[in-house]
């Protein structure tokens, strides 16, 4: 294949999709779908999980091959046997979740698929790397987006791992570049960056594919968009033709329209109750200093903060995975001890963890997850009643709306959102007077996104529950809570009611606000 | 309309009956029943029912532990040093024994003794965060060195008035040590599917991390699977001492391998979260068939040698493909890949 570089080679469509389709057993994942994504633009690819995004970019890059349909790059048909080959003819993929080896430096991952060409691969080759590297990262004018190339990748946050996958990408001068779901792990600052780095693609004519479910995020950047529903192609055109409103009601079908435009409305002010659930008082740890706040009986407290700020180690830390050096957590007005999770949630205490991947018991059914923590409750004497595990696992299901053939069904049967609601079942299924979720809705689909919300006000503002959540989506914290509070290198820097709109967070969160550093 | 009820009632039973074959333990149930069946037509000795208890007599003391081990297995650890932890057992008790303590407060000792062993082991996994596998390869030598110390390398006599539990038989003709055997297996299943004890092991197994987050107590779960695979490993060491009369510093030499084979044949995986007691039963009772076959039909012990290592990987194969990761080998794969390397050339 040709590795011409792609500045100034303006086409009208650099890759061209011909009646693709794919199917999994009984599952049509794609069907039939024709679309073009042209040079020189950005493109949103839109749609709820499970809308075909992914099978079409795995279809686009030589990862999997489709049962039928064309694919045209540059004016000429091509067929890509593995991703190698897509890469060589200048289709790269950007993933959810970068694959870099941890203990190779970062000059090493960028380089990575020369490896197998050097037999040779000895320290002066890895000195020749950090070079090259500091070279590439200058040339891309990218040299402030991450630490030396030198440094190992095992200590990487998660934006800087997704910053070396991207700059490795661009290291391979594409001419279509899929990003799939690039900033799901990054705060807003960071996603500016990234975005900046797109635009300047965009002008060097390469044709730049977006999947990103932050919508906003999406519409301040794209050219065009493309929307997919049910593995199906359902509309194209410029933002202006199809503004954030019509897309996501495009992507929702009929059936979801409305209960997004409800979510909107719905943003009355809880009735604030004296009552305060759980407060931390002074509270010192690694990772996070003199941290006081209060989240009171039906109220949803949002924890907003750049990622890496500390928000996740004082979760850990409250609910006993992480050690406390200084400072007291009380329970209503009384001070506790919480030394494992298993005493917080005796406590009353529940926590949902970041990742959905890793806190899902993969080899299991959806009931076993389901009743997984409240073993204890379903009989006599450490016996576990099926039954009664049964009941309890359905009436969860039923409970939190989760859409699955039966509790029998494998975990990983379930699309992402309906794991999520897996997991907040789960938690809540101990009856706590506390409820901690971490990235409650990351990677989820809107309209479960809307239900998610619509269950987190309903417990809180209904029946009392104190829910604490963190979150990197601005939007989400200004929508869902009632009061915000902002960690910023480890301090709280804001803590007030959710009244003035993003602004301030955004002040907080980056350090506008504060003088010292 | 009607036609379509038929055919989605067609392929409902269909996936039904491919669901019970993918099932590990249907699938051993069948290859054990051919096996018979096939050694039978060649030595109609087989099918005998004093042959059978044979069959079963033989592989109740590996069976035993491979109940304990699909345990260990499930909670992502393995178990290497019970062959020895079984001998040191045998002989614990034998040594009380001699030194006049009561025949059955000997036998307690002796299974007390590889539960602390048990105990021991799990200890040092938790606390320590060492791998088990070099932890339990540790207590194959020490164990073995602590019956060797012990005896001084001499046979302990078992006391007689528990030779019934390796010898005798009850309700005409069925091996005390085959009941045994049986109930450890029922309680086995009840204990890893309806109680909480075992439904967390499952827990820790599958997701270490997300079993802490949710307060589950996962040190203390693990050291648990460890103290149970020692007290099996101690009841397989009485057994297998009072079939034979006396406890040898050498008993269950290798059994570690037989054990492992067992669990794994039944659908136990390394990697953690699955397996099931009944088909350590059955994985056992495969490797006993198959033993004996070779036996009645004389043929060499080398090729014995050889099948029961193909079975093995067998089951491990058959596991894959239960589980859809053998998919990229079927024909349509195979086919879509040489089209595309055809079209490229």
């Amino acid at each position: 294949m040709t590795s011409t570089s792609p500045v100034g080679d303006v086409r009208p469509a650099a890759l061209v999709a011909a009646g693709l389709a794919k199917s999994f057993g009984a599952v049509r994942a794609l069907r039939d779908v024709s679309l073009e994504f042209p040079a020189g633009q950005v493109t949103g690819l839109l749609g709820e999980n499970g809308a075909g995004k992914s099978t079409l970019i795995r279809l686009c890059s030589g990862q999997m091959q489709p049962d039928s349909g064309r694919l045209v790059l540059d004016g000429r048909e091509v067929s890509f046997g593995s991703p190698l080959e897509a890469i060589a003819a200048g289709v790269v993929v950007v993933n959810q979740e970068p694959l870099l080896i941890s203990e190779l430096t970062i000059a090493d991952n960028l380089f990575l698929y020369d490896l197998g060409e050097r037999p040779a691969y000895g320290r002066a080759q890895r000195g020749r790397n950090v070079q090259r590297a500091r070279e590439l990262l200058a040339r891309l004018q990218m040299a402030d987006y991450l630490p030396d190339p030198s440094t190992i990748c095992r200590n990487l946050s998660a934006a800087s791992r997704q910053m070396v996958d991207i700059v490795r990408a661009l290291s391979r001068q594409p001419k279509v570049l899929f990003l799939d779901e690039p900033n799901s792990s990054l705060t807003h600052e960071e996603s500016e960056r990234l975005f900046a780095v797109m635009g300047r693609l965009r002008d060097e004519g390469v044709a730049v594919v977006l999947v990103s479910h932050r919508l906003a995020e999406v519409y301040s950047i794209v050219d065009n968009v493309i929307v997919l529903r049910d593995g199906a192609f359902v509309a194209a055109g410029p933002p202006a033709e199809i503004d954030q409103q019509r897309a996501v009601a495009l992507m929702a079908g009929e059936r979801k329209s409305k209960v997004v435009s409800e979510v909107v409305a719905d943003r009355t002010p809880a009735s604030r109750q004296a009552e305060v659930a759980l407060e931390l008082a002074g509270l010192t740890g690694e990772g996070f200093t003199d941290v006081s706040f209060a989240v009171h009986k039906g109220e949803i407290v949002g924890m907003a903060g750049l990622v890496g700020a500390g928000r996740t180690e004082i979760a850990e830390a409250v609910i006993g995975l992480r050690p406390v050096n200084r400072g007291r957590i009380s329970l209503g007005d009384r001070p506790v001890h919480i030394g494992n999770p298993g005493r917080a949630q005796r406590l009353g205490v529940a926590y949902v963890a970041e990742e959905r991947r890793t806190e899902v018991f993969h080899a299991q059914d959806v009931g076993y997850n389901l009743v997984v923590r409240i073993l204890s409750n379903l009989g006599r004497l450490g016996w576990v009643s099926g039954r009664r595990a049964a009941n309890q696992a359905r009436e969860l299901a039923q409970r939190f709306g989760v859409k699955a053939a039966s509790t029998q069904a494998p975990i990983t049967s379930l699309s992402g959102g309906n794991q999520q609601k897996v997991l907040l079942a789960r938690a809540l299924a101990a009856r706590p007077r506390v409820l901690i979720l971490d990235e409650p809705t990351r990677g989820v689909d809107v309209g479960t996104k809307a239900e998610i919300y619509a269950t987190l006000r309903a417990l809180a503002h209904d029946e009392g529950l104190a829910v604490w959540f963190i979150s990197s989506e601005l939007e989400e914290v200004v929508e869902l809570a009632d009061r915000v509070v902002v960690v910023r290198n480890g301090r709280l820097t804001l803590d007030a009611p959710n009244t003035a709109g993003p602004t301030p967070i955004v002040a907080a969160a980056m350090g506008a606000t504060e003088g010292t550093e | 309309m009607k036609a379509t009820v038929a055919q989605r009632q067609d392929r409902s039973w269909k996936d039904g009956a491919l669901s019970l074959v993918k099932r590990q333990e249907t699938g051993l149930l069948g290859v054990i029943i051919v096996l018979a069946l096939l050694v039978s037509l060649a030595n109609e000795n087989f099918l005998r029912t004093d042959n059978l208890y044979n069959v079963l007599q033989t592989v109740v003391v590996v069976g035993i532990i491979a109940v304990g081990q699909t345990f260990v297995l499930i909670s992502k650890e393995i178990d290497l040093s019970v062959g020895s932890v079984l001998a040191l057992s045998a002989v614990s008790a034998g040594a009380a024994y001699g030194n006049g303590v009561n025949p059955w407060l000997a036998m307690a000792i002796g299974i007390g003794v590889g539960a602390l062993a048990g105990f021991a082991v799990g200890s040092v996994v938790v606390l320590g965060r060492v791998s088990s596998f070099i932890v339990t390869l540790g207590m194959l030598s020490i164990a073995r060195g602590l019956t060797q110390l012990l005896t001084g390398g001499l046979p302990q006599s078992m006391p007689s008035e528990l030779s019934f539990i390796g010898q005798g038989r009850v309700f005409g003709g069925i091996p005390v040590s085959v009941i045994i055997f049986l109930v450890l297996v029922v309680l086995g299943q009840l204990l890893l599917t309806r109680t909480v004890f075992g439904l967390r092991v499952t827990a820790i197994g599958d997701n270490d991390a997300a079993a802490r987050t949710g307060g589950i107590p996962v040190g203390r779960t693990r050291i648990l699977t460890f103290v149970l695979i020692g007290t099996l490993a101690g009841v397989a060491g009485i057994v297998f001492a009072t079939q034979v009369g006396v406890a040898e510093a050498q008993a269950g030499m290798g059994y570690e391998l037989d054990v492992i084979a067992a669990a794994v044949i039944g659908g136990a995986s390394l990697s953690g979260g699955r397996g099931s007691i009944i088909g350590a039963f059955l994985g056992a009772c495969l490797l006993g068939v198959l033993r004996n076959a070779f036996i009645l039909l004389a043929l060499s012990p080398f090729l014995q040698q050889l099948s029961i290592g193909l079975v093995i990987v067998l089951a491990a194969l058959f596991d894959q493909w239960r589980q859809g990761n053998l998919r990229h080998l079927s024909p349509a794969r195979l086919r879509q890949r040489l089209v595309a390397r055809q079209k490229k050339a």
